[in-house]
């Protein structure tokens, strides 16, 4: 081949190259168009390569000197091809396409809110060294009452303020040692739980209770307690007011005023009744009291020896008040509408 | 109990003291103040009384309370109304057949009486202490005077108009089925057997210790008026007064007992009132039935209880004044450690031992004496098992998009029969129900809501059905709370985690699947499909931990859709939470990873239509040794053409790989031909071939 017919090849193929690199869209059109000129086994250019050998020795050098500036111009023009596509921006595949259209439905759910305030009176709690212990629904009416020290002819005990079973023939007065009754305070886990373990204590129980209140928009037969005990050596009127000092400040904030008045429970001597300044009146926080010595008897534990306050709060109405729910029923029903906003 | 500020200066002296300020005292001290009305020339300050406390349903009992916290003394009337007329046995007789209903009956007789208007200070003390004068009535002089020694000292009192008694006696008995008696309110009221009345020798003319009877009232033609003056029985006071729905100012004070000493004070009290202000003669003597009451015996009072319950020291003589002040008698005795006998007063019933008086001390000295910034010993305290597996629950289920429902654990029959998986006993039953908790709209025909729940599944779908009626969706609700399972003497109450979804059965298994993963990962959970109508056919599982029931997940059958009027069929299932808590991994441990490539092998097997997946499964799992990382299923498929009536293909997918090297396509192969030997020995699976 004469050098001049050899050059003119590798000028055509220059131009080729040039054009189908600029002409590439994408890169997937650029890799085929690379394979075609510079694919390493059946590249055009590695074809042209090839008849190098049959140009005459006189002129191989000069074709040779050609062969590489060319060579050098097709990659040249492969990598600003390479370079443009990197750098363009990517147009719209599917003109329909709406980003602003909501994604399929996806919600979590949620926890309910007296479970939420539940948890987060046991995390307080649980910072002041209370662990929750838990004990039956179903009760007799020895712990209900008995040993919390309700007199047999309590009107604590009437039958029309309680959920007797059916089952229990006995009502208002004694125990048939059997289940009688849907518990009516969460004290009755105190009882229980100081019949099981001696003293240091620091528990709290949590849980459904039961009294026969139609429902309304303040009242529900069914609710929840927080009950709280501490027994041990030593523990005085100054532990309790300030483990519920602490207390009111983890819930309520640093700046509520909290005051602390006598009221009267027949399982704590002397009974305190906790007040918190919210809106311009006094709202109940709870009760509580040094732990009576008749409950103390009534679990074998020797009131001499041991002292110890127990204090008592509904879960509903904080819940409530933290959570602007006027009407208690809302609590129950379950809307899932109601749900999802906490 | 509204007292008057006016009324409170007959006893005690107030000037230089603001009502709001003994308010105050008075709320920090034990009767709380609820409001005060502020009246022409008075104040009416309503104060809460808790029930230990009856003497402060009386103008002297709260007086007593402000002299104690402002150390200002008491002056008590002493009344002694002379007796002119004949001695009262001669008119009169009182017998009292039911001691055990009236322990003490005492009469005073006053003959000559003219009815009239009452005084009017008299009417403006009554008027004020009701809180609202504008609604008052005065009655009588006679009626006005015994209606303001109750409010004055807290004792009931009652005049009978004497003339009107049959035989112009007495009698304290039970009533007898049948007897109807109309009271002053001139309702009637069926009396029933168990109920106190006091009755002449004819009938019923009161009802004891809550309201008079109208054939005996006092009215303008009166001239003879015998005074009573008693103690009834608590209880069987507050059960008349229920049974009868009929409760009065003096059904609340006998409710809460009243002093047996000032029983007498009291009789003599409104004779004087009523000497002085109706005229008559008084008949001298009383008659007084039952025991005279006993002293009240004195008790011990170490003094350092005071610092062991309370925390401060408080002087003696500080404890000594407020203790005397209440009316309590105090002598040392004599000893190393001071140690006080102390007897309470006739009215302070309530008092009786030491812890008693370390809360008078208390709430007198002031709570807010004691510090609320003591230094209390720190503690450790424990999340425990039952709470982080709830935790671990409820998280899961609100990221699969449940949210938590609280619902009543009583339901009506209707609802507690629906089912109930767990127990074959009848459901317990309470004697009151449960009102306002059920849409009675819509279960018009419902019994009583007094059934204790045996299972969460029937609430959930009320809850259900509820909001379907609410067009709202979707409905995803769980619940964690506990079943009444009846028993020999108590019912066991386990805690179970219960699901309702409107999701495929398949979609909620794979979200219990992810539950009992968070508990436990890789806990071996076997489920099996049960026959139970409550479900559509081969849509009802139960799930186990070994040999333990775990729960059950279902899709609920199209009748249990119609009993609930549900619009479609749902997923429900329910889960015993402690079976999980004792399967509780408290601290996740890591395992190894392997960092060799995976092998997948493809096998498509040919099965009996009846063959489980779970079956299969297992049948792989057994056999493919520790290499075998995952089972996962594909497809099934069914051509009755090529493989026959009653088959179906299943293609299933294994991964293997080794924790310490590449597996070879021949170590792939050899358990791939363990696992097609083992199908095809228990399952009579056939390979499909290429």
């Amino acid at each position: 081949m004469s050098l001049p017919d050899f050059v003119s090849q590798l000028d055509a193929l220059v131009s080729e190259a040039e054009q189908s690199f600029a002409d590439a869209k994408t890169t997937e059109q650029l890799e085929v168009a690379r394979i075609e000129f510079l694919g390493a086994k059946a590249g055009r250019l590695k074809a042209v390569q090839k008849l190098l050998g049959s140009v005459a020795v006189p002129d191989k050098p000069a074709a040779g000197k050609r062969l590489n500036e060319v060579k050098a111009a097709i990659e040249a023009a492969f990598q600003s091809a390479a370079q443009r596509l990197e750098n363009v921006v990517e147009e719209i595949q599917d003109e329909t396409f709406d980003a602003t259209l909501p994604g399929p439905a996806w919600a979590t759910g949620r926890v309910h809110p007296i479970t939420q305030t539940i948890l987060l009176l046991k995390d307080i709690m649980g910072r002041l060294g209370f662990t929750p212990v838990e004990g039956p629904e179903i009760e007799d009416s020895w712990h209900n009452f008995d040993a919390l020290n309700v007199p047999t002819i309590h009107p604590a005990r009437d039958p029309l303020d309680n959920f007797y079973l059916a089952s229990a023939q006995v009502w208002g007065n004694g125990s048939s040692g059997g289940a009688d009754m849907l518990r009516s305070q969460t004290s009755t886990v105190q009882i229980r739980t100081m019949q099981q373990r001696q003293p240091p204590l620091r528990i709290i129980s949590l849980g459904r209770v039961y009294r026969p209140d139609t429902a309304d928009e303040t009242h529900y037969p069914m609710f929840h307690q927080m009950e709280g005990l501490m027994v041990d050596r030593g523990v005085t009127m100054a532990d309790l007011k300030t483990v519920l000092r602490l207390f009111a400040t983890a819930y309520l904030g640093n700046s509520v005023p909290v005051r602390f008045r006598p009221s009267f429970f027949p399982f704590t001597e002397p009974s305190v009744e906790v007040d918190y300044y919210w809106n311009g009146r006094w709202v109940e926080f709870g009760g509580a009291g040094m732990v009576d010595p008749n409950v103390f008897q009534a679990v074998g534990y020797d009131p001499e020896q041991v002292t110890g306050f127990a204090f008592g709060l509904g879960v509903e109405r904080l819940c409530m008040i933290r959570h602007g729910i006027r009407d208690i029923r809302d609590l129950y029903t379950n809307d899932v509408r109601f749900l999802a906003q906490f | 109990m509204i007292v008057s500020w006016k009324w409170l200066q007959r006893y005690i002296n107030l000037n230089q003291l603001s009502d709001t300020e003994a308010a105050e005292r008075l709320s920090l001290s034990g009767l709380n103040h609820e409001s005060t009305q502020v009246l022409a020339g008075d104040w009416a300050i309503d104060l809460e009384v808790t029930s230990n406390r009856p003497d402060c349903l009386a103008h002297l009992g709260v007086a007593r309370e402000i002299g104690v916290l402002f150390d200002r003394p008491l002056q008590i009337p002493d009344p002694q109304p002379t007796a002119k007329g004949p001695a009262i046995e001669t008119l009169t007789s009182v017998q009292v057949e039911s001691p055990e209903l009236c322990p003490r009956y005492t009469a005073r007789l006053i003959r000559g009486v003219k009815i009239g208007p009452s005084p009017a200070w008299l009417q403006e003390l009554l008027a004020n202490a009701t809180g609202d004068p504008s609604q008052f009535k005065s009655i009588n002089n006679v009626a006005d005077i015994t209606n303001f020694v109750m409010l004055e000292c807290g004792q009931p009192l009652h005049a009978f108009d004497f003339d009107r008694l049959h035989e112009q006696k007495i009698i304290v008995r039970a009533a007898r089925d049948g007897e109807v008696l109309e009271a002053i309110d001139h309702k009637s009221y069926a009396l029933q057997s168990g109920m106190c009345v006091i009755a002449d020798a004819k009938q019923p003319v009161a009802l004891a210790g809550i309201m008079g009877g109208a054939a005996t009232e006092i009215t303008e033609q009166t001239v003879n008026v015998l005074i009573e003056s008693a103690e009834f029985a608590p209880g069987s006071v507050r059960n008349t007064s229920r049974r009868l729905k009929l409760a009065s100012d003096s059904s609340y004070r006998f409710e809460r007992t009243v002093d047996p000493v000032g029983i007498d004070w009291a009789s003599r009290r409104c004779c004087q009132l009523i000497l002085e202000h109706c005229g008559g003669q008084l008949c001298a003597g009383v008659i007084d039935v039952g025991p005279a009451p006993v002293a009240r015996p004195p008790f011990r009072f170490r003094l350092d209880q005071i610092a062991r319950i309370l925390g401060i020291e408080i002087p003696p003589a500080t404890v000594q004044r407020i203790l005397e002040a209440l009316g309590l008698r105090v002598e040392a005795e004599s000893g190393p450690s001071p140690v006080w006998q102390v007897t309470p007063p006739a009215w302070r019933r309530d008092l009786s031992r030491e812890a008693d008086l370390v809360e008078e001390i208390a709430r007198i000295h002031g709570y807010d004496k004691i510090p609320e910034d003591h230094a209390v010993p720190m503690a450790v305290s424990q999340t425990t098992p039952l709470d982080m597996s709830s935790q671990r629950v409820r998280h899961v289920l609100t990221a699969a998009g449940l949210s938590e429902a609280l619902s009543p654990s009583l339901v009506p029959a209707v609802l507690s029969d629906l089912y109930s998986p767990w127990s074959d006993r009848a459901t317990l039953t309470t004697l009151q129900p449960m009102l306002g908790v059920l849409d009675t709209k819509f279960w018009n025909t419902a019994g009583p809501v007094d059934c204790v729940r045996r299972s969460l599944i029937p609430s959930l779908l009320e809850l259900r059905r509820i909001n379907e009626f609410r067009h709202n969706l979707p409905i995803e609700l769980f619940e964690l709370a506990k079943v009444y399972l009846p028993g020999e003497t108590f019912p066991s109450e386990p805690t179970m985690i219960g699901v309702c979804s409107g999701r495929s059965l398949l979609d909620m298994k794979s979200v219990m699947a992810e539950v009992f993963s968070t508990i436990q990962r890789g806990l071996n959970v076997r489920v099996e499909v049960v026959t139970d109508s409550f479900f559509s056919p081969g849509c009802g599982l139960r799930y186990w931990i070994g040999d333990r029931l775990l729960g059950l997940l279902g899709e609920t059958s199209r009748s249990t859709q119609k009993k609930m009027k549900l619009r479609q069929t749902c997923v429900v299932g329910e889960f015993f939470l402690e079976s999980l808590v004792d399967a509780l991994q408290v601290i996740p441990q890591a395992q190894r990873q392997s960092l060799y490539p995976a092998i997948e092998r493809d096998l498509n097997f040919i099965l009996e239509t009846k063959v489980r997946w779970s079956e299969l499964e297992s049948t792989v799992r057994a056999v493919g040794g520790p290499w075998l990382e995952q089972v996962a299923y594909r497809e099934t498929y069914i051509d009755a053409t090529r493989d026959g009536e009653g088959k179906k293909r299943v293609l299933l997918t294994m991964t293997l790989r080794s924790l310490d090297e590449t597996l070879t396509g021949k170590q792939a192969d050899d358990i791939c031909q363990k696992v097609i030997g083992a199908c095809t020995d228990k399952l009579a699976a056939k390979l499909v071939a290429g």
